[in-house]
């Protein structure tokens, strides 16, 4: 029974939250009682009495709130997703596409692309996510493998060279332009559009189908290299299959919401603690949970006070104490450094 | 033959592990290889499985050329067992003895991988263990989990490095037993042991390595003679008489 229940939750929830999301907000010309009825009204396709009042509730609940509520909830499934892969691929629970300088690289990327306006935005937060997950991985690589430890500073390594040459984009690219820059690198949803859903639900759909059918291979992956090939698969191929969809929904995260920190490292955790470490588990529980997980906290960082707060603040200063705590335990656990 | 190694070496660099070795393990039979610390046994198990490249030197396993094998059809026939390994994640005993029906799978196990898993678990003797974390066992418990993932996987030849290293004296005997039965079975199995006594009482057949080479004993004398065991492991070895064999004791 409480296996089974737990199971309705995570499944069930997402719809629900969707729908009550939809109700938040900071706007006081539109309030629940006028949602309701509009929502009742074009069920029953019944006539609204105050037609002006009928446009307002749907440029709020259609044209603003509803595509936010969708992007939140992609984006969560896709930071969790990407970082529960990445967390099963490199055998180490400390890594998340923050750790390893994806989301530097990609912020970098994707605001050269932002200051030129010939370059595509999508493709670049990509190659830069990609190229920076790549160097961690070859600074940690040693023929012995890679150890924990020299992942993340690998990773630290990379991430502070991409933020420093983000700054001096920022610092070279005109003061129109940095505004943008500035406020999307904060990681926020609050200028989501349709057109932002549209541009990144292709590619996260794709590559959350993608990890999901690799859920159970990667198991296999996370006990070794030896132990994979052993087995009769090759370690190096099924690492690429991993990594290319994983830097890719997480790359197309950054390059429409910013940086919102930590949501990678931290959430693939919890679900963890909630299923046990079985991908053929995680991976689904990832994506309803994670992207609840993002939906709450924006519904928190739109109404918690006057002004928004970006929701990459909010995650981030969520997330550090968690890290903390991981570290910490983890270095009582494992024995290997 | 089981395997057939003809004119191997292997090496990093300056630094040559393994020195142009010829050898063969019959099939159906249990081939023990002994030797010191660091004189290469672990490398060449390493190759004979195919995890490592064979770059000089031609391999045959049960008659077909380890190179020219896909991985899926090296997992079908090699089983390999590794003398070290670090859990990371808490995955579940099942979980993990699954994972060794990884070339059979295409996305997720189905029910004729989970039998398997179980008969596995069920042979070696870890049922009760089976929803226990993995990183929570013993290193005996480990090694009998990772034997189990071994026999999942349904090779015909298996190679194990060390594999009583962690265990307590009735698990020794045990999976010592469980080897036996999987070679009357026919299965071919090459171990590296490190307690020659017990090499002498349950193994078919024996090789000696030394410094990256295969010490041939000489054929006219019995393979367990004290100044055979005495140069492979440069100690002074004494025989002692026992059940009309004799057992050895360095001193």
């Amino acid at each position: 029974m409480k296996p089974f229940f737990k199971q309705v939750i995570f499944y069930a929830l997402p719809l629900p939250l969707i729908v009550v999301s939809l109700f938040v907000g900071p706007s006081n010309v539109v309030n629940t009682s006028d949602i309701i009825d509009w929502l009742m009204r074009s069920i029953s396709f019944s006539p609204v009495p105050d037609a002006q009042n009928k446009q307002m509730v749907e440029a709020i609940v259609l044209g603003v709130r509803l595509p936010r509520v969708l992007l939140a909830f992609s984006i969560g499934s896709a930071l969790t997703v990407s970082g529960n892969s990445f967390q099963a691929l490199f055998r180490n629970p400390l890594v998340s596409p923050d750790i390893l300088g994806l989301s530097s690289g990609a912020a970098f990327g994707a605001a050269i692309a932002l200051s030129f306006p010939l370059l595509p935005l999508q493709p670049m937060a990509f190659v830069f996510g990609l190229l920076a997950v790549g160097l961690s991985y070859f600074l940690a690589l040693t023929r012995k493998g890679v150890s924990t430890v020299s992942l993340i500073l690998g990773g630290i390594i990379v991430s502070g060279i991409f933020t420093a040459l983000l700054t001096m984009v920022q610092f070279l690219t005109d003061p129109f332009k940095l505004q943008t820059i500035v406020h999307w690198t904060m990681g926020n949803l609050h200028n989501a559009s349709w057109s932002k859903v549209r541009s990144s639900a292709l590619p996260i759909l794709f590559g959350i189908a993608w990890l999901f059918v690799m859920r159970w291979r990667m198991n296999v992956i996370a006990l070794g290299d030896e132990e994979t090939k052993a087995v009769g698969l090759n370690p190096e191929k099924e690492k690429l299959l991993i990594l290319i969809p994983a830097t890719f929904i997480a790359s197309a995260s950054v390059a429409v919401a910013g940086m919102i920190g930590m949501v990678g490292l931290a959430v693939p955790h919890m679900v963890r603690m909630m299923t046990g470490p079985d991908n053929t588990k995680t991976q689904p529980v990832s994506i309803a949970f994670g992207g609840s997980f993002l939906l709450i906290v924006d519904n928190f960082s739109r109404t918690i006070t006057s002004f928004e707060i970006p929701i990459g603040i909010f995650t981030t200063l969520i997330g550090g104490p968690f890290f903390i705590y991981l570290l910490k335990k983890s270095l009582m656990v494992c024995r290997e450094v | 033959m089981g395997f057939f190694v003809k004119n191997l070496s292997f090496g990093y660099g300056e630094n040559i592990i393994l020195h142009n070795i010829t050898l063969r393990a019959n099939a159906g039979r249990f081939t023990v290889l002994l030797g010191k610390n660091g004189s290469g046994k672990s490398t060449l198990i390493k190759i004979m499985a195919g995890l490592l490249p064979c770059k000089a030197g031609y391999i045959e396993v049960l008659g077909r050329d380890i190179g020219k094998l896909t991985s899926t059809e090296r997992a079908g026939l090699i089983g390999y067992l590794s003398q070290f390994h670090t859990p990371i994640f808490p995955f579940l005993v099942e979980e993990v003895v699954l994972t060794g029906r990884a070339s059979y799978v295409f996305t997720v196990p189905g029910r004729k991988d989970l039998e398997k898993t179980d008969e596995a678990m069920d042979k070696v003797g870890i049922t009760h263990l089976r929803k226990r974390p993995y990183t929570e066992l013993s290193g005996g418990e480990r090694q009998l989990v990772m034997v189990a993932r071994v026999l999942a996987q349904e090779p015909e030849v298996i190679l194990l490095d060390e594999p009583l290293s962690h265990l307590d004296f009735s698990n020794q005997a045990r999976l010592l037993a469980l080897i036996k039965d999987l070679v009357v079975k026919g299965l071919t199995v090459v171990a590296v042991l490190h307690d020659p006594n017990t090499a002498f009482f349950y193994g078919d057949d024996f090789l000696f390595m030394k410094d990256g080479f295969i010490i041939e004993p000489q054929k006219s004398k019995d393979p367990w003679d004290a100044s055979t065991l005495t140069e492979v492991y440069d100690t002074r070895i004494e025989t002692v008489p026992f059940r009309g064999r004799s057992l050895v004791m360095p001193i």
